[in-house]
């Protein structure tokens, strides 16, 4: 542990933290190394204990086992005001009785920083968010990705190393979403602090993060870049939650040297042969826009139910021969998708995950 | 037939019942009001006829000139003004503490609190009485003031309006590193201030219009508080000066009054919150 300690390339980290409320364990064994200066995002569905995270790192949650490090310093007990973190929440939290001005240098005041430095940061942090003008509105004047700006705005002026945001964007619509999305990053790469950010939406994470967290039931599934993330899920759970619509997940059977998937037979390749004989059922993961829909003879047969088309792309349900379903994705609008009698694909394409963990064999793809 | 029963009940069947209800309530006062304005005479003559002929104002004139009423005013607001920021003050704080700390027993001692509002008057005066005795209070308007220092239901009231404010706002001070009183300073009461507002005024009406713990306490003429020097009126001194004791009564109701016409809407307000959200 005590060579983590000093590791100045990790700015936060939590070693076999857990977090229980009574007897109900929220998080059970975190381990989790945030790079100073990275951008970490904690994906997963609701309940996963994504916030509850991010709520340790700001010291609202009480660490009930385990240690909590900032920059080699255990802060398992160190209240949320010494901290020195700067955080954007969900609702904003603007305080309605003050105006925009009262609010971003609210913080500096509390700190008795000077009035000229004061002024200095809280000008130059409205300019970057261009909030120039609105000093003197009050938050109820605001609209909803002006309030969202002034939250941002607050939190850069503290010019903290951490900077935690729990869902900023959520109460956003999605035009204004794309758009603060692309500002919050240049917005990091200016000033290039700490930054755990904790969204359920996928898109966000993919396109913020340096590296995501995908989190479930408390534990961490998988932590790596958005590309290994989406490409290389680590088990079935990723493989799900991750792309829209998430990647097709389907028992397959092993028999001699092939896959039966929905009853259609897949020769396996002479390189994944030996590694898989030995078992007799793998799941077979497989994106929809990696398949390619086949018009006649298909590696996978199937039916197709219906076709919504989304203006730059079609996607087709399949109905397999055992009843599962398999989306595929096609970009070419010519192509007539509800007549496709299956689908082919290329096996450097392919996810195989262990029938009982779910584990992603890591043979397919790589 | 029926309908058009049903509808006539929808429309005015309610509206009269209402009309009815208020005008019970108000009649008393629209006698006072009327009384006052009546000499001796017309008081006996026409008893129950709302509108005096002619009008006089020899009562309230009688009144400003024999009658310390200045003395009873400052006594009665002087008890007032100690209970209400007294009430407010320690109403705000305890509310502030049930509801964004943790503590052992924190219920408990809430429901314990809430209890105390289930306890007659009648029952707590004794008690008091005593303690005022042996305190060496009795007469003076700080036995009075003593017992109603602390105010349960404002408690209570101030918890329910606090519950109302998001809990990011706190967190967000928090982390700005204020500390609890700056927090209440500065982020509470301002979000609170009407509520604040309301029960305050709530506080000083019901102590402005005490009658009978005052009574039990207060002998000294001096001392009296304007319920108090009321009575003189009506009681052992002068059983017949009806007009003068109106134009008393009217000139003591009227601070409540106004002050409840100006604040209506939070008083309104208030309650409104604590039955939603408790």
């Amino acid at each position: 542990m005590s060579n983590v300690e000093n590791n100045n390339e990790y700015s936060i980290i939590f070693s076999g933290v857990k977090k229980a409320y009574g007897k109900t364990v929220v998080i059970e064994n975190l381990n989790l190394e945030i790079k100073k200066g990275e951008r970490l995002i904690l994906l997963g569905p609701s309940g996963c204990g994504k916030t509850t995270t991010l709520r340790m790192i700001a010291g609202f949650e009480e660490i009930t086992s385990g240690d909590l490090f900032m920059d080699g310093e255990q802060v398992n007990d160190l209240p949320p005001g010494e901290r020195n973190i700067a955080m954007v929440f969900q609702s904003y939290a603007l305080f309605p009785h003050m105006t925009v001005w009262e609010n971003i240098t609210f913080g500096l005041q509390l700190q008795k920083l000077p009035k000229d430095e004061i002024a200095k940061r809280a000008k130059e942090a409205m300019e970057i968010l261009h909030l120039e003008g609105y000093e003197n509105k009050k938050t109820h004047e605001l609209s909803g990705g002006q309030k969202q700006r002034v939250a941002l705005c607050r939190a850069l002026v503290k010019q903290s190393p951490y900077f935690l945001l729990d869902e900023p964007l959520s109460n956003l619509d999605a035009k204004l979403r794309q758009k603060a999305r692309t500002e919050l990053v240049k917005l990091h790469e200016m000033f290039k602090p700490t930054m755990v950010y904790v969204t359920h939406d996928q898109i966000e994470a993919m396109t913020v993060a340096h590296r995501i967290a995908v989190m479930n039931q408390g534990r961490i599934q998988q932590i790596d870049t958005p590309y290994n993330i989406y490409h290389h899920p680590a088990n079935t759970f990723v493989a799900g939650f991750i792309g829209s619509p998430a990647m097709n997940i389907l028992e397959a059977q092993v028999l001699n040297k092939c896959l039966v998937i929905g009853q259609s037979a897949v020769k396996l390749p002479q390189s994944l042969r030996e590694q898989i004989a030995a078992r007799e059922k793998v799941y077979f993961g497989l994106r929809p826009e990696a398949c390619t829909p086949a018009f006649g003879d298909a590696m996978i047969k199937g039916k197709v139910d219906f076709v919504e088309n989304t203006g730059n792309l079609q996607t087709a349900t399949l109905r397999l021969a055992d009843g599962a379903s398999l989306y595929v994705q096609d970009s070419h609008q010519d192509a007539h998708l509800e007549e496709c009698t299956g689908v082919d694909f290329a096996w450097e394409n392919v996810c195989l995950f262990d029938a009982e963990t779910g584990v992603n064999l890591e043979l397919g793809g790589k | 037939m029926k309908t058009n029963l049903a509808s006539w009940r929808d429309e005015w069947g309610y509206h009269l019942l209402l009309l009815i209800a208020v005008f019970l309530m108000l009649w008393p006062i629209v006698f006072m009001l009327s009384t006052s304005l009546k000499d001796l005479n017309q008081v006996f003559e026409s008893t129950l006829n709302p509108l005096p002929f002619p009008p006089t104002f020899d009562n309230y004139t009688n009144v400003l000139e024999n009658f310390p009423l200045l003395t009873y005013i400052w006594n009665t607001f002087y008890i007032a003004i100690i209970v209400t920021l007294s009430k407010a003050l320690t109403s705000v704080l305890a509310a502030f503490g049930f509801v964004y700390y943790d503590f052992k027993y924190k219920e408990t001692i809430f429901n314990g609190m809430l209890l105390t509002f289930f306890i007659p008057i009648t029952v707590l005066i004794m008690p008091n009485y005593l303690l005022m005795a042996k305190l060496g209070l009795l007469d003076t308007p700080y036995g009075v003031m003593l017992p109603s220092l602390v105010d349960g239901m404002g408690v209570f009231l101030m918890r329910q309006t606090m519950r109302g404010i998001p809990k990011p706002l706190l967190e967000a001070a928090i982390l700005d590193g204020a500390t609890p009183w700056q927090i209440l300073r500065k982020v509470v009461l301002p979000l609170i201030k009407p509520s604040v507002l309301a029960i305050s005024i709530l506080f000083f009406i019901n102590s402005w219009n005490e009658y009978f713990w005052p009574l039990l306490i207060l002998q000294d003429k001096s001392n009296l508080t304007l319920p108090l020097a009321l009575q003189m009126f009506i009681s052992a001194e002068g059983g017949s000066e009806w007009g003068v004791a109106m134009a008393v009564a009217t000139l003591t109701s009227l601070p409540p009054l106004v002050l409840y016409g100006f604040c209506q809407k939070f008083i309104i307000n208030t309650f409104m919150q604590a039955g939603v959200k408790g």
